[in-house]
Order: C-alpha cells, then structure tokens, then sequence
C-alpha cells in the first residue's frame, strides 16, 4: 500500500493502461496524442521529483534545473555538433545526473529548508547563466528548430518514441523504489536518525538519491527537445519547479502513479480550461487550496486511505508474500 | 566492552553531562539510573555519536570512538533505541526491520533487486523473538505506543550489535508492557549473549535486573557497582534513594 | 580616476548608491517575510504577490488622486493598509487553520495564493504593464561627483535607516516585539502564560504584509509596474532572507544590501551577466555558513 495502489492485484490494469496508450493514435485526433506526449513527459520529470520529494522526504525545490539541462544538453549537441543523435539523447540525462551530484555534493549535508533553499540558490544562478549567455543558449530567446532525428519527427513517431523512454524510466524507477536503496531512501524519509543509528550513511545516500532523480529529469528534458524541437530558459525556472511540485502533491506524493497523475490533470486543465478562460492559473489556485486544505495527501493518497479503511484486514503490504 | 572516562558535554553554557565514568563489560547489563535532567540521554547520545563531547574518552572495543558518526558506530556493533519512538512509521513492522537488515548486509544501494526477498528468514526470526510476528504487516505507525518501543528493540536487534543501548525502554508503557519489554531485555541478554546498556526511571526495576549500576547526579557519576553495592552507598541512599528508602 | 577598463570611481560611487537605494526596498520587503518565517514560520510565497497588489494598487490610488500633488503620498498610505488587510483575511480565514502542517504543505498552500492573486491582478488591471510618475518633490536628479544621482533614490536611501530603526524599535521595544521574539522560540511557553498566541501571530502577520504593501508602493515609480513583478522579487527576497538568517530583521537587511551590491556592481563588471552576481554572492555566502550570516531562529 505504501507502494500505491498498484501492487500485484492491479499490475494488469497497468497493463491495460499501457495498451490502451499504444493504440491511441489509431483513436484520437492528432492534438489529443501531442497533447499526451506533454502528460507522459511531465509525468516522467514529476514522478522523477517525487523519487527525492515522496519517497526521500528531501526539500528538492529547484527539480527543473535538471529537467532544463536535460533539454538544453540535447539541444546544443543536436544544434553545435554533428554527433549522432543518439548520442544528444543519451547525453542528456548523464549530463543532468552530473549536475545533480555537484548540487548534491553541496546541499546533502543540510537538511530541510535550508537544503531546499541553498538548491533554488544553485538553480537559479544556473538559470540566470543559461537566460544570459546568448552566444551558448541563446539567451532569453532559447533555441528553435532543432534538428531532431527524421525517424522522430512526426506527432505520432514522436509519441511513441516519448512512449517507450517514459514506460523504460517509469519501470526503472518502481524498481529502483522497491530496491534496498529505495527502502533506505524511505527509511530516510520517515526516520533520518533512526537511519543513521543503523549504519546508513544519510548524506551519501542523499547524494545517491539527487543523481537518479536528477538523471531521469534530464531524459524527460531530452524528450521534451523531441516533441517541442526548441528549448527556452523557462525550462530552468522556479516556477515549472513549482508547478512540478503541484503535479506530486495533487496526485499524491506518497504514491507511485500519483506525479503523473498530478500531471496530466494539470496539463489538462491547462489545455482545457484554457480555452475557455485566460484564468485557468486562478481555478488551478483554488483548487490547490482545496487539496491542501481538505486532501493533504493528494488523490491518490486519498483513494489509498479510503481503500485501506475500507479493507483493514487486508494485508498491507507485499512483505507478507515474501514472508509465506 | 566500553569504557567512558571523563566525559563532558555542554549546551549553552548548560553543563549537561560534567564528569562521567561508566565502565560496561562484555555479557552485562548495565543500568543507568538517575533522577530527571541527571544527563542520562545526554550521556547516551554523546556515547552513540548523536552529539560530539567536549571532553573525556569513550572506548568501544578498545577503541576510540569519540567524534564518530552514528553510522560507523553501528557499523562497528553498537545499536542503540530512542527515549521518544523512532521508527519508520510509514512502514510495516516487517520492513522496518528488514530495513535495518539491509543496512547491515551493507546491501544500501543495490538498485536493482526487490528488497522484499532481501534477509527476510533472518528479519522473522527477530520479529518471532520480539513477539511481533503477528503484526509484521501492521503499519509501523499506526502500532500501540508499547508496540512501537518493541519494534525500537527489534529494530537495534536487526544491526546484530554486540553492544545494545537502550534509552528508557518502558518509557510511557503500561504495566504489562513494562513486565513484557523486561522479559524480552532479559531474554536478548540471556539467550543471545548481548551486552546492554540502559538508562530507566524506575528503579525497582533496575534493580531486579541489572548487573551493575551507575548512579548519575547533575552529569556527574556519584556511584558505580552491583545493585547492592549501590543500594549500600550511603551518598546514594543521601542523593537519590534517601526520600523514600 | 579610472578603475579599469573604462569603470571611474564616480561611476563606481554612484552604482554603489543606486543599489543601495534598492535595497532598500528589497529589505522593507524581505523584514516582512523574515518576521513571518520566524514567527509564524510560514513560508510565505504570496509575500511577492502582496507586494505587487502593492504596487498595483498605489497606481491605481495615485492615479484617481492625479489632480493633487499628493496623490502619491495618499497612495503610500492606503496601498500598504489595504495589503495589510488581505493579509488579516488571509491568516484568520486560513493560515490559522494549518499552523500543524508541515512547511512543504505550507509553502504549496502560499504558491496557492500567488497563482490566485496573480489572476486576480490580471483581472483587476489587464496584462498591461503599468507606470506611475515619481512625486512632483522627487523628481529630477541630484548632481553628486559630476553624476547625475535620481532624487526619489536620495529618498529611499534616506528611508531605509529609518525603517531598520523602526523596526528595531517595535521588536525590541514593544510588548508586541518582546511578545512575538517569545513565541519564535517556544509557542507552547508563550501561550502557557496566558498570551493570546493566535493573536501575536495574526499582528505579526498582518504587519509583515504591510511591510509588502510599503515595498511595493515605494518601487512603484521607479520601475514598471507589471505582472511578473510577484516572481521576480519573491525568490530575490528568499535568498536574501536564507543569507540573513531565518527570521533574522538585521539579517534580512545585511542580505538586502549584500543582494543590492553585488547586483549593482555586477551589471558593470560584466553587463550581460550582471544578474549572475547576486546569486554567486548567495551561494559563496551559504557554502561557509549555511544557515545564514546572522543568528537564524529556526
């Protein structure tokens, strides 16, 4: 249950969810599948927040410096060099995961709000550099029209493309979550004293955890160049921080689905309420109060608590599997 | 065992812990008693790393130990509980265990293998020895406050210390609990063999149960000895006992 | 005299002033949100907001008063207290409510509060962007070194000691300073002896939205008055906040000119990345001493 709601009983509605994403394009208009594309790789830079944010309790409050590197590495190797693709795309993440361990070499050993506050020092000098350098990033303008591969260049090529890279991330993610590391990582979150009393190395861990979220941020700011084919300093800033923190917290950042989630009911809203008021950001406000105030642990959360109310005799947890 | 000589810390000008000297030896069980604000948490934190003393000596096996984190001091066989509940309580009862299993087996950052199937032989068997095992899937947190302060033990049992450092373990537990949890400590002593250090209010007891006990006043040590040594000590009996003995 | 590279002292000296002028406003700005951290410790993003209500609302104040010379001065009045008013609104309809929570959920539930005040100014005023005069007193420059120095910066260099020493008077020497100083540290202490807390909490509340309201009528004729303005000074203030010392008035004001300085002397050291500066000094100064330069209460 701590988990999410998918353990085992649900793997095949997972499952099902996931073919019903394959054939999409062949059901909906062309917008519905760009539009998805943008849920499935926000998605993957918030559940790759929450990684650090839900289940390491970690004050990670500048998360799309990351996902920014991320997106501006693919776009200068696609734009500067004439590397092979792949290597742009692969280069991305590494690159972001670079940053997270210098970022995290210096905040681990804070804890809380000063950790929180010393990294939205760190990211916004990377955002004022990136936002200034014209002659490197393009300054304020970004960069347009990158190059992205043929193969890839197509609304739905592109889905699908951003398809398997997200279900791939997502899936080394729920593995890494329910490795030893993931358990310290919670261990972590509920306890850091308990942890340390045994034998875990908090700040190494700590370091360990920024990189991983870190790296896959910057797949999802690669995949961000493939669907937009321009990147802007935007990307970097505080508020899509922010905005990525709203996506885990109205999902539920004790759940493993809930950031994406999160995501797709913001974006679209977005979209949606978009057309219809320039005001979408007030309802978004409101409605972010509403959860605060009413569901502190997100939808996800909340259906989780509802759910194990409902059934508490029910074994919580897959320990009691390996236990039989 | 350990050794603590001169022990000092202060706060703030407060002196917390003045001139203690506590020696515990391999197999005991060590009890440390004292009225409120005496330095006892002070004295275990200084001991298990949580703070840094400002003077003195603690050895653990011959060693130096001062100035080390809490992380190398469990890795070196010391494990200790917390006076307020530690544990983690958005686990099972199970996990948090295994939890500390995992960390033992210095398995941490494996990535990519389920933790789930990771010591889990070992983890029932100390749940089984603790009486947890009915409520091994129970959330952690939602446990009775007895519970949890013996999940705090199984949890300290799951580093397999030498050296087991217990910080009021039958705080705010109901008298059968308290009956429990002194059972369970003299089982872990008896059976396993494990040396352990405690710190308690009440006295009775301590003394039906310690091997020796060290008698702490303002931070200082005034007494060290058998309980009947200490139930002797007529500075003890003058400091601590004299009210109502 | 040059300094290098085409730098003169006097050019030196007046950038000096001029970043020390904002300073000003940015430590008026940021003693509210320091006051608040420590006492309530909320930390509380929509300060920006407040602050552009501010600014918004002295536009629209000085504007309707267009015909008097006063018309400024009445709006540095009003602006402040109606910021002050949203402010009571907003902690005894609903902050007071989550006193318990933890500082992530608060700090989401004040973002809350900038998305919705940022429409709302939109509403209000349009998307245009807004400039006010500078008060028919203050307008024109001084003449100082053979540079020409803005009177209305002459001015809000001249305000910011009185501010400090303003509020150095209220925490230190009122009972409500002493009163709020108490429960920064120990709330459960100050209500045991019979203090109202929730009342302490609520003044030092409203006052530190007060103090958002003064920033944001004070810059209001220095620069353009638009939205985005929330954005841009919440995080600035934040950092200069976290460098003080949480909580810290003297260190919310030490940050406000370390912040000040380095961006006024940034921008002609190397003008592309002049807004690099200020962050670089952030940084240095959290690297050796992460918790801030002063005394930080938390």
């Amino acid at each position: 249950m701590i988990f999410g709601v998918f353990d085992k009983k649900s793997l095949p509605l997972v499952a099902l969810f996931l073919v019903g994403l394959i054939f999409l394009p062949y059901a909906v208009p062309r917008f519905y599948i760009y539009l998805t594309s943008v849920i499935l790789v926000t998605g993957l830079l918030a559940t790759s927040l929450n990684l650090v944010l839900g289940y390491g309790g970690m004050y990670q409050f500048h998360h799309a410096v990351f996902y920014g590197i991320g997106a501006y590495t693919t776009a200068l190797m696609l734009t500067k060099t004439s590397l092979p693709v792949w290597f742009a795309f692969a280069s991305a993440p590494v690159v972001a995961a670079f940053f997270g361990l210098v970022i995290g070499l210096i905040c681990a050993r804070l804890s809380s709000l000063h950790f929180g506050m010393l990294q939205i020092s760190l990211g916004s000098l990377i955002w004022a550099i990136v936002y200034r350098w014209y002659d490197f990033t393009g300054g304020d303008d970004g960069i347009h029209g990158i190059p992205v591969s043929e193969a890839i260049s197509t609304t739905t090529s592109a889905y699908y493309f951003i398809l398997v890279i997200t279900a791939l991330c997502l899936l080394l993610m729920f593995v890494i979550i329910r490795s030893p590391f993931g358990r310290i990582l919670q261990a972590l979150r509920d306890n850091p004293e308990r942890c340390e009393a045994i034998g875990v190395n908090i700040t190494r861990h700590r370091i360990i955890a920024m990189v991983i979220a870190a790296l896959f941020a910057g797949a999802a700011g690669s995949l961000f160049v493939t669907l937009e084919g321009s990147v802007f300093p935007e990307l970097l800033s505080w508020t899509l921080s922010l905005e990525i923190l709203i996506m885990c917290l109205l999902g539920g950042w004790f759940t493993f689905f809930g950031p994406m989630l999160g995501a797709c009911l913001i974006i679209s809203l977005r979209t949606f309420a978009g057309n219809y008021t320039e005001y979408w950001t007030l309802i978004l406000g409101l409605m972010m109060m509403l959860t605060i105030f009413f569901l502190p642990k997100g939808v996800f959360g909340f259906i989780n608590e509802l759910f194990r109310s409902g059934s508490p005799s029910q074994p919580l947890e897959e320990g009691s599997n390996a236990a039989d | 065992m350990l050794q603590i000589k001169a022990l000092r810390k202060s706060f703030d000008g407060f002196q917390a812990v003045k001139e203690a000297n506590l020696s515990v030896n391999t197999g005991e069980v060590v009890a440390v008693i004292g009225p409120n604000g005496a330095g006892k948490t002070t004295l275990f934190n200084l001991v298990s790393g949580q703070i840094r003393p400002d003077g003195g000596s603690v050895q653990f096996k011959g060693e130096d130990i001062c100035g080390l984190s809490p992380h190398q001091l469990c890795r070196k066989g010391m494990s200790r509980s917390f006076q307020i509940v530690k544990i983690f309580s958005r686990m099972s009862v199970f996990e948090n265990v295994q939890t500390a299993v995992i960390s033992r087996m210095k398995k941490t950052s494996h990535l990519f293998t389920p933790a789930r199937s990771i010591a889990v032989k070992e983890t029932l068997s100390i749940l089984e020895a603790m009486g947890l095992s009915d409520k091994r899937d129970r959330i952690s947190g939602l446990l009775s406050h007895g519970d949890q302060k013996v999940l705090e033990m199984a949890i300290s049992l799951g580093s397999d210390p030498q050296l087991l450092i217990l910080d009021e373990p039958t705080a705010g537990m109901s008298g059968e609990e308290t009956a429990m949890a002194i059972d369970l400590m003299k089982r872990l002593s008896r059976d396993m063999g494990l040396t352990i250090l405690f710190c308690e209010h009440d006295v009775e007891m301590v003394f039906s149960f310690s091997d020796r006990i060290m008698v702490m006043q303002q931070g200082s040590t005034i007494a060290q000895g058998t309980p009947e040594q200490i139930r002797n000590d007529p500075q003890v009996r003058k400091a601590y006992l004299g009210g109502h003995d | 005299m040059e300094l290098f590279s085409g730098l003169s002292f006097s050019v030196l000296c007046i950038q000096i002033l001029v970043g020390l002028s904002k300073a000003t406003i940015l430590f008026i700005v940021a003693s509210g949100l320091t006051l608040i951290l420590g006492v309530l410790r909320i930390p509380n993003l929509a300060h920006g907001s407040l602050y552009m209500i501010g600014a918004f609302t002295t536009y629209s104040i000085a504007t309707a008063f267009s015909q008097s010379s006063l018309g400024f001065w009445v709006a540095l009045l009003l602006a402040p207290l109606i910021v002050a008013l949203i402010g009571l609104i907003m902690e005894q309809g609903l902050f007071r409510f989550l006193y318990k929570r933890d500082h992530l959920m608060m700090l989401l539930f004040t973002f809350s509060f900038t998305l919705v005040f940022g429409d709302l100014v939109k509403l209000l005023w349009g998307s245009d962007y807004r400039s006010l005069a500078v008060p028919e007193i203050f307008q024109g420059s001084y003449t100082l070194l053979g540079m020409p120095f803005p009177r209305y910066n002459l001015f809000l260099l001249l305000l910011g000691p009185v501010f400090a020493a303003g509020l150095w008077f209220l925490t230190n020497r009122t009972l409500l300073g002493k009163i709020s100083r108490a429960a920064a540290v120990d709330r459960e202490m100050v209500g045991a002896v019979g203090i109202n807390v929730n009342l302490v909490y609520a003044a030092v509340f409203v006052l530190g939205c007060y103090l958002a309201g003064i920033g944001g009528a004070l810059v209001a004729p220095t620069q353009n008055i638009s939205q985005g303005m929330d954005h841009s000074i919440i995080i600035e203030i934040f950092l200069i906040v976290i460098i003080g010392g949480l909580g810290n008035v003297w260190g919310a004001l030490l940050g406000a000119v370390i912040f000040g300085l380095t961006d006024a002397i940034g921008i002609l050291i190397a003008p592309q990345f002049g807004i690099v500066f200020p962050y670089l000094a952030v940084i240095s100064v959290l690297i050796f001493r992460p918790k801030g330069l002063l005394k930080s209460i938390w």
